[in-house]
């Protein structure tokens, strides 16, 4: 057992960490909120430097990392609530580049910024196991996906979907005019899409198997941000206990305060050890959908409660949106209902309860 | 990072396995139920002399003590799986007076007490709390005023577990009374048989009787006093680093579950059809986890010789308030039955066992430190709140 970053993943980690601080002010954040977009300045930076790159073979222009450096990432671009679709972009290219062969090219390009490419799964029926869009047999894709992140902002979709091979992955590009995105607006306040495909032209890129990888990584990667909105939301109520003074004391000396702070710190601790074992566990290729579910469903439970004592103990200086407090309990709640609710994930440990627990 | 035993560890487990299925019988456990935990039974007393040929019980205790220096994690790992089968794996007896005394005692005392309790002949009981001194320990007023030859000593503790099983007691005593508390108290071995000394029991919601130790006119030799005199608070806030691996284990509350879904697979597979039921299973697996990255954190931070309280005050809270809830819903599942104690045969499910670690389920909350102090613990000292 080797719970800890290398050296040269703690040195990725203040890098980015500093990097993100000076290049993304919350002021930015909130413009692109309120602007409705993703944040591509920080898109292109992500790029340039080479960060995106990270969890990849350097022979298609990556970092040689993997899961834990693309942890890292995440993580680091989700502390600072960042607009950009960095879990989603990571998803589809991590898919393709293990589980799609033949997918290099398309990987490469979104390494050098010239593809985004963003995962398209749920329908109307809201499953994740099930999936009616079709493909005909030329590669037309007609039908529509729900809840599709950053889909207007993409310039490919790889979307789940059934042709004459059955089920598979397929890569559409998003420009084609057969691709209509049509903006929902969330509580996360990010991109959000429903889009429908009327004829458009795709290839078929992964299998079923690719298929049911893409959603364990999806729902991996979901959890690093869970366990950012965690750890954000908890250190700045940390901090503000500290000096916010009332009855002439800090706030943080009161034991009822501490108590409560004392549960959310427990959550994130015991948090950021599953997210990294799923992690880990994804690059040693031995991560089960159990495993995985488990994960996500314990961070989509702990992260409302975590998030809204924050807000607690914050009073009305946590609910004016002047205060950072926000993104995090907002993206924290979309975060836990995407990729897999706690219900939803429950459901996949309840199908194997005859199992014995692991306790070791 | 790599979230994966090392093969010498795994190797270990299966060893402390076989171990554990050799000796595991119905007549041990027996043994093991009425003595409470105590030892000394002719069945306990030969397995813990082949607990003691394996040298697990000091193997990770430092070479200058006696012990192999072995990684702590041999140690987490011995525990996890003891506790998985309920195997006794030495008392405070062993994880707390022996270190203390191995550490604090002189060459004298070490040769008098360490062979008796390393052969099973001695059996210690701590007498720490008293009826005012309980979270705030250094309260304690047993006074023992200083006679010739020794000392002579008044006073009452309580929760002194096992005092009706065990030769000796540990024993806390004020020696000063002026300065601060903590600075005036000393620590010093009785003979339980030593005239003065009452002793009550006083029976648990758990079954388990503890008791209450009255000392009236006790005469302590000068050679009982162990470490120097009023620097008892010391020896009792000390333990060996390695003795925290453990302290909240995930195996006993995984067994827990397992027995319960055995129950519910041979004897009410309707239940376990029920998609309410399993999801609540389902829940109970996740908590199971959650606990679990919580034991495993604090096991390897001390096996990194690193310390950390909040830390190991996390996994002391989750590990003592989920086994009050998974045993909570576990009695849930189970209905009616749920209730039934191991005297009611085979309609008990796993022989009563969900309820009566739900009734024993308190004292892990309250007691080795209340959780309340924990999370202040965990707020002042892991997140930096400021006190």
């Amino acid at each position: 057992m080797d719970l800890d970053y290398t050296e040269t993943q703690e040195l990725l980690r203040d890098t980015l960490r500093g990097f993100l601080e000076a290049e993304v002010p919350f002021s930015q954040v909130r413009e692109c909120e309120i602007e409705k977009r993703s944040d591509d300045k920080l898109w292109a930076q992500l790029v340039e430097h080479g960060y995106l790159g990270l969890p990849f073979p350097s022979t298609i222009g990556g970092g040689d990392g993997g899961f834990v450096e693309a942890g890292i990432l995440i993580e680091e671009v989700s502390r600072r609530a960042a607009v950009v679709p960095i879990v989603e972009v990571l998803t589809a290219a991590i898919t393709l580049q293990r589980h799609c062969p033949g997918s290099s090219e398309v990987v490469g390009d979104i390494l050098n910024g010239s593809a985004i490419v963003v995962p398209a799964v749920l329908e109307a029926n809201d499953s994740f196991d099930s999936f009616e869009l079709a493909a005909s047999a030329d590669g037309a894709l007609r039908g529509e996906k729900r809840f599709v992140d950053y889909a207007a902002v993409a310039t490919h979709h790889l979307v789940s979907a059934v042709g004459a091979e059955g089920p598979g992955l397929y890569l559409v590009d998003a420009r084609d005019p057969a691709v209509k995105c049509e903006p929902i607006p969330t509580l996360g306040r990010t991109p959000q899409s429903v889009v429908r495909y009327d004829g458009a032209a795709s290839i078929r890129v992964g299998e079923r198997d690719a298929a049911a990888a893409l959603v364990q990584i999806g729902r991996a990667l979901t959890c690093v941000q869970l366990l950012a909105c965690m750890d954000a939301s908890l250190e700045q109520t940390v901090a503000y206990t500290n000096v916010r003074e009332q009855f002439g004391r800090p706030l943080s000396t009161f034991q009822a305060v501490q108590h409560h702070a004392a549960d959310m710190g427990m959550h994130a601790e015991s948090s950021r050890f599953l997210v990294y074992e799923a992690l880990d566990c994804l690059e040693r290729d031995v991560a089960t959908d159990e495993q995985i579910a488990v994960t996500k469903a314990s961070l989509s439970r702990a992260v409302p409660d975590v998030v809204m004592t924050g807000h607690q103990l914050h009073g009305g200086q946590g609910y004016i949106e002047e205060n950072d407090l926000y993104f995090f309990t907002i993206r924290g709640k979309d975060r836990a209902l995407a990729w897999g609710t706690a219900e939803e994930c429950l459901e996949i440990v309840a199908a194997n309860v005859e199992d014995k627990a692991q306790w070791l | 990072m790599e979230f994966c035993w090392q093969p010498e560890y795994l190797t270990f487990r299966d060893e402390v396995e076989t171990f554990i299925h050799e000796w595991r019988t119905p007549e041990l456990l027996k043994e093991q139920r009425e003595r409470e935990g105590a030892g000394g039974g002719p069945i306990l007393t030969r397995y813990y002399e082949a607990l003691q040929e394996k040298g697990w019980m000091k193997m990770c205790w430092p070479p200058d003590l006696g012990g192999e220096g072995r990684n702590p994690i041999y140690r987490f790992i011995m525990v996890e799986t003891m506790e998985y089968w309920q195997m006794p794996y030495g008392n405070l007896t062993y994880t707390s007076v022996a270190p203390a005394l191995a550490l604090h005692g002189n060459d004298e005392q070490k040769k008098r007490f360490l062979p008796g309790i390393w052969d099973g002949d001695y059996t210690f009981a701590i007498g720490y709390s008293e009826p005012n001194a309980g979270t705030d320990l250094a309260a304690l007023r047993t006074r023992a005023e200083k006679v010739d030859g020794g000392w002579i000593v008044q006073g009452q503790k309580i929760w002194t577990s096992l005092a009706a099983q065990s030769t000796h007691i540990w024993l806390a005593v004020r020696t000063d009374t002026e300065g601060p508390k903590h600075a005036g108290i000393s620590l010093m071995i009785v003979e339980t048989k030593t005239e003065g000394i009452t002793i009550r029991p006083l029976p648990t919601l758990s079954g388990f009787v503890t008791y209450e130790t009255f000392y009236d006119n006790v005469f302590i030799p000068d050679e009982n006093l162990i470490g120097p005199l009023n620097g008892g608070w010391n020896i009792i806030m000390h333990a060996l680093n390695h003795e925290r691996v453990g302290l909240s284990p995930t195996g006993n509350l995984a067994r827990n579950y397992d027995l319960l879904v055995d129950h519910l697979k041979n004897k009410a597979p309707e239940k376990l059809k029920d998609p309410v039921v399993r999801n609540r299973l389902a829940e109970m697996k996740m908590q199971l986890q959650r606990h679990r990255a919580l034991a495993i954190r604090n096991a390897i931070t001390i096996a990194q010789d690193d310390v950390s309280p909040g830390q190991a005050s996390m996994a002391k809270i989750s590990g003592s308030e989920l086994r009050y809830r998974m045993t909570n819903t576990a009695m849930d599942l189970l209905g009616r039955a749920g209730a039934l104690t191991d005297e009611a045969g085979d309609l008990a499910a796993s022989d009563g066992r969900q309820q009566s670690t739900w009734r024993s389920s308190p004292i892990l909350r309250f007691g080795g430190g209340t959780n309340e102090v924990q999370r202040s613990i965990i707020a002042a000292r892991h997140l930096g709140m400021s006190r």
